[in-house]
């Protein structure tokens, strides 16, 4: 009996051994943690769900983070952290405006190190309810599974919106009016091709295609009011590289501007945004909706002049009260003097910043690796790439939060393929912070296993009451509301 | 049933299950190749759940899981026959009236899934959701008291309907026979419950999930294509359901002895029935197509070359994989012509929007040096997949460009989900170890070759209309590359560009006259001079001859099929005869 008892307590005493804290006995390794993704020295909002990440190499992990009244929550795991979501959101609480401090150890060839603590500024600035963006494999013209899904930024929950197991056909350029989840634009492609529009509740399929336009509606951009949708309408084709670091081109053959007046159900187009010989896109009206921005470049013979498709950023007064197109066009941004391309303008909603990519050319900026963000201060006409926030590979389709102190963008540094959304602050200043990866609760296992590209991340300030059955029985459906036309007094 | 009954009926099982193994592992091998390589199973839970979570999600894990072992076809020929004689059995388990002539009735719904499975877009879970569905009806038939079967059975629908999908109908439609037969008139809750559950589940199921109601109500996962009703396979769960419902018919009872010859009538003429309609359903020229397409994965180019000389391939594609067969042996110069031939398109198909075209055309590709084409070929294909499964074929050609194109990130990635597999795990797991090593060009000649061989310092847009002009950098850049200029000359001869392939074979820096290019020059001499006086000297005087006679045959006029016999391995013949998209 007594051997027994010995033995018990000598088993309780090795899991006590066990159960140690790795970090109090941990060995300095004089460095910051190689963590994955990437959060030290991030700036976090307080609705964003836990920060979980992994120490490759280690086989156990253990971290502790701090609060500035001395409040910590302590984790372990194999491989990964797996922080509770309430605790975290108390701690991210407790330390709004300021930092939590970081400590990470972790086991790794058998011995503890401990590494350098690591600061996380927790902003005032509130961020919006989610995420809605489309994943897709980053192929070529073929498509597998994929669709719109939403995403809750507190927590890890995502749901499909739309799915292409619902109907034959592609989903794809989604926008919502300043986030706000109940007017949106939803384009269809493929034999049930269409336009989904909601607003106030109501859907509705579209044929966005008139006798008077190029094409089909591309780029959509919301008017601040609600009434308008500034489209493009693009003739676009696709080629593909041999070289090794070049893969997928996308390029227009022509491409229009046009305004959609969603009362009359009326494009509204000018000859300034419908020029021969110049190919206007990626429109975006200005937070007073009295600005249209645009990207526009010289027509070149395709494929031959590729590398010269270049475009500037330029604007055109609109008038919402009566839908008219002002007459002058003038330049905003010369990229094409810079010897750069222009994609994806997108004033920020307080009217203060414009962000937009620049690329060597074209407008497939998302599969160029030399894309990076850009910003033009609107009030001194200022530009700057962003290096706060760029990387070595692809940053490019970006989008502002509802109250213009966060934006989300894409991204393919992880590994040079598929893109991820990050999110960045961005202060009053002007300056971003350093942008994190969005947050998932195993991200090494998660962002590994994902054989899907994050495609055009749009914030939304509630959950997007969008009724996929009936969506779905829309688009089967042959009918399809014709969009009337006009042209701009 | 006797003993001798039970004798007959098992040699019945055992014969059916021989005879399926024989035709599916024996002449439709290749069919259960192309299922495998569609399909990229993992042996992980997160694979587990996706697939799962859908209705009939679980019957498609399982059938996915039998597929892998297609890898080789004996193997998966003996599965499918199991799972074939497995339906059969399992309607024999649930048929109340236990005869010999009921036994043999049991084969009825084997008959239209030989056929279904001789569709290559027929997916194994189908026959598995089937027996899963007649083996839980076989397990309730067990339960005696009425009502505890009754619950069970109404707490199973569902169940089945989330595990087989909407083959679990099979489950209700006997549950409800057995339970009118058994209760009569006092089976009216069943008679209401099942049906409405019945329908109910796809109801409930397109809120929940996002798939179209009618798929719900069809099935998602039990064939490939989407929208297509997978009609053999709803015709063996109709058979399923009559074969138990005349073993509940209340018949007299004929004496053992009478019953034998009726039996084995009935069986062998079910048997014929199923001859008849696999042989029917079978697709010869698929299982040809899908045989040259298996034998270019697995690099057999002789074997190609004799299963060509046994039956000339005459489709683009397969056309495509002898050619590629002949330049890999160093044999197309020469032989090309004595084969068939019906244009470029035989050479390099076009891409076309499909799961099937571009991974063997990719093969091409990749043998050329084209490493981002094959990237491209091989991702489309998989993307095209219409279950939107993946492929381990395509994730091993896409790890070996993402390799040479230096995304090592990216390849690991590839390589991460193949190491979940069975079959491609140690390849998986050795590549990994060779990147890690940084040895893998060293120890994978195939891939510093494919390196070697690509375009380096030209850059341009993959243009089907300016394959010559792709095929010419690939031999200008790289000398070495010797089947990128057998390609060109080929792609000019097959189009019939005689100036261009002029043009070509200067880039020879000692010419090489095998016998298609002294044909072309010949007949280019022909079309552009009156005699042959003044002709190089290293154009052969018998081919001279041999043009002579063929000139003369054809101004005699004779018949097409004459100077096939006399001419059809001449690039002559090809030129007046084939690929006539122009007038000669």
């Amino acid at each position: 009996m007594k051997r027994l008892t010995r033995l018990v307590f000598a088993a309780l005493a090795l899991a006590l051994a066990a159960c140690t804290s790795g970090m109090r006995h941990a060995a300095p390794a004089g460095c910051r943690p190689p963590i994955y993704p990437d959060y030290t020295g991030v700036t976090i909002p307080t609705g964003i769900a836990p920060l979980d990440f992994a120490l490759p190499g280690a086989d156990r992990l253990e971290i502790r983070i701090t609060a500035p009244d001395g409040t910590a929550l302590r984790n372990r795991g194999k491989s990964c952290t797996r922080l509770p979501i309430r605790k975290w959101k108390a701690l991210l609480e407790r330390s709004v405006g300021d930092s939590l401090r970081v400590e990470v150890a972790g086991r790794i060839d058998g011995t503890w190190k401990s590494f350098d603590s690591f600061g996380i500024f927790v902003s005032p600035d509130p961020i919006d309810y989610g995420l809605n963006y489309r994943l897709i494999a980053p192929g070529y013209e073929i498509y597998s599974h994929m669709g719109i899904y939403e995403r809750e930024l507190g927590s890890f929950r995502q749901k499909g919106l739309l799915e292409n197991t619902q109907f034959d056909g592609c989903v794809n350029c989604h926008a919502y009016n300043r986030g706000n989840p109940d007017a949106f634009s939803l384009h269809i492609r493929g034999d049930h091709g269409a336009t989904l529009l909601q607003v106030n509740g109501e859907m509705a399929a579209y044929n966005t295609k008139t006798d008077s336009t190029l094409g089909f509606c591309v780029y959509p951009y919301w008017h601040p009011t609600g009434k308008y949708i500034a489209y493009s309408t693009n003739n676009t084709r696709q080629g593909f590289h041999v070289q090794p670091d070049k893969i997928i081109e996308v390029f227009d053959l022509d491409s229009d501007l046009q305004v959609y007046d969603v009362e009359h159900n009326q494009i509204i187009t000018a000859p300034q945004i419908k020029r021969k010989g110049i190919w206007e896109s990626f429109p975006a009206f200005s937070p007073d909706g009295r600005t249209l921005y645009f990207t526009a470049a010289r027509e070149v013979q395709i494929p031959g002049e590729l590398p010269q498709s270049q475009y500037n950023l330029l604007k055109v007064s609109f008038d919402p009260e009566t839908g008219t197109i002002g007459q002058d066009v003038e330049t905003v941004v010369d990229a094409v003097s810079m010897g750069k391309s222009l994609t994806f303008p997108k004033p920020s909603y307080d009217g203060k910043y414009l962000m937009f990519t620049l690329c060597d050319y074209g407008t497939f900026s998302i599969w160029h690796h030399e894309s990076d963000l850009w910003l033009l201060d609107l009030e001194t006409g200022k530009t700057r790439p962003m290096d706060e926030v760029n990387s070595p590979d692809t940053d490019s389709y970006h989008n502002w939060s509802s109250n213009s102190r966060w934006f989300v963008f894409s991204s393919r540094r992880d590994d040079g393929s598929y893109t991820r959304p990050y999110i960045a602050h961005f202060d009053a200043n002007g300056v971003a912070g350093k942008p994190f990866m969005l947050p998932q609760r195993d991200p090494v296992h998660y962002y590994l296993k994902l054989y899907r590209s994050y495609n055009v991340p749009e914030f939304v300030t509630g959950p997007v009451p969008l009724d996929r059955i009936r969506a779905q029985r829309l688009i089967d459906a042959p009918e399809r509301v014709p969009f009337g036309f006009r042209w701009s007094d | 049933m006797t003993r001798s009954h039970r004798l007959t009926g098992a040699a019945m099982t055992l014969l059916t299950g021989i005879v399926l193994y024989g035709f599916f592992a024996l002449k439709y091998p290749y069919h259960l190749h192309f299922q495998e390589q569609y399909q990229l199973f993992e042996g992980t839970w997160d694979y587990f759940r996706t697939v799962a979570a859908v209705p009939g999600g679980f019957a498609d894990w399982l059938g996915r899981f039998f597929t892998q072992f297609c890898y080789y076809a004996p193997a998966g020929a003996a599965i499918l026959a199991v799972l074939l004689c497995g339906v059969q059995w399992l309607t024999w388990a649930v048929c109340r009236r236990r005869t010999l002539v009921v036994y043999a009735l049991s084969f009825l719904p084997v008959v239209p899934l030989a056929a279904f499975y001789c569709d290559e877009s027929a997916l194994m879970g189908g026959a598995v959701a089937l027996a899963l569905s007649l083996g839980a009806a076989a397990l309730c038939t067990r339960i005696s008291r009425n009502l505890p079967r009754s619950i069970v059975e109404a707490v199973l629908i569902p169940i089945l309907y989330l595990a087989c999908g909407p083959i679990a109908v099979v489950f209700v439609l006997i549950a409800l026979i057995d339970a009118l037969v058994r209760e009569r008139l006092r089976a009216w809750p069943a008679a209401v419950v099942f049906p409405v559950l019945t329908v109910l589940c796809p109801l409930v199921a397109n809120h929940l999930v996002a798939y179209p109601l009618a798929r719900l109500a069809t099935g998602v996962h039990y064939y490939r294509l989407h929208n297509f009703l997978p009609g053999m396979l709803w015709i063996s769960a109709i058979c399923a359901v009559l074969a138990v419902a005349f073993s509940y018919l209340p018949m007299k009872e004929r004496p053992a002895k009478r019953q034998l010859f009726p039996g084995i009538g009935l069986f062998l003429a079910i048997a014929a029935l199923g001859a008849v309609l696999v042989g029917r359903s079978a697709d010869w020229n698929k299982e040809e197509w899908m045989r040259y397409d298996f034998m270019v994965r697995m690099n057999m180019w002789n074997r190609i070359m004799m299963q060509a000389d046994r039956k000339n391939p005459d489709n683009p594609t397969t056309v495509s994989c002898l050619n590629l067969a002949l330049a890999k042996t160093g044999r197309m110069e020469d032989h090309q012509f004595d084969y068939f031939q019906n244009g470029p398109d035989g050479l390099l198909p076009e891409f076309i929007r499909t799961f099937t075209g571009p991974v063997s055309t990719g093969e091409i590709y990749w043998h050329l040096g084209m490493v981002n084409t094959a990237q491209r070929f091989a991702f489309e294909a998989q993307e095209a997949i219409p279950d939107f499964q993946k492929s381990a074929r395509c994730y091993q050609r896409l790890v070996e460009t993402n390799i040479i194109n230096g995304d090592l990130d990216v390849a690991r990635k590839y390589l991460s989900t193949l190491e979940n597999t069975l079959f491609y795990r140690r390849w998986a797991r050795e590549t990994r170890a060779l990147l890690d090593a940084g040895k893998i060009f060293e120890s994978r000649p195939e891939l510093a070759r494919a390196k070697d061989l690509r375009l380096k310092e030209h850059d341009f847009l993959f243009s089907d209309t300016e394959m010559d002009s792709m095929l010419g950098l690939l031999y200008v850049e790289n000398p070495d590359n010797g089947m990128a200029l057998q390609y060109l000359l080929s792609w000019c001869l097959l189009k019939k560009d005689l100036d261009r392939f002029v043009e070509v074979i200067q880039l020879l820096e000692a010419p090489q006259m095998p016998k298609s290019y002294q044909e072309a020059l010949l007949l280019r001499w022909v079309l552009t001079h009156n005699d042959f006086e003044g002709i190089p000297a290293y154009l052969s005087p018998a081919y001279i001859q041999r043009i002579s006679q063929f000139i003369n045959d054809a101004r005699a006029d004779a018949s097409e099929e004459t100077m096939r016999r006399k001419y059809g391995d001449t690039y002559w013949f090809y030129y007046y005869y084939r690929y006539r998209t122009q007038p000669q």
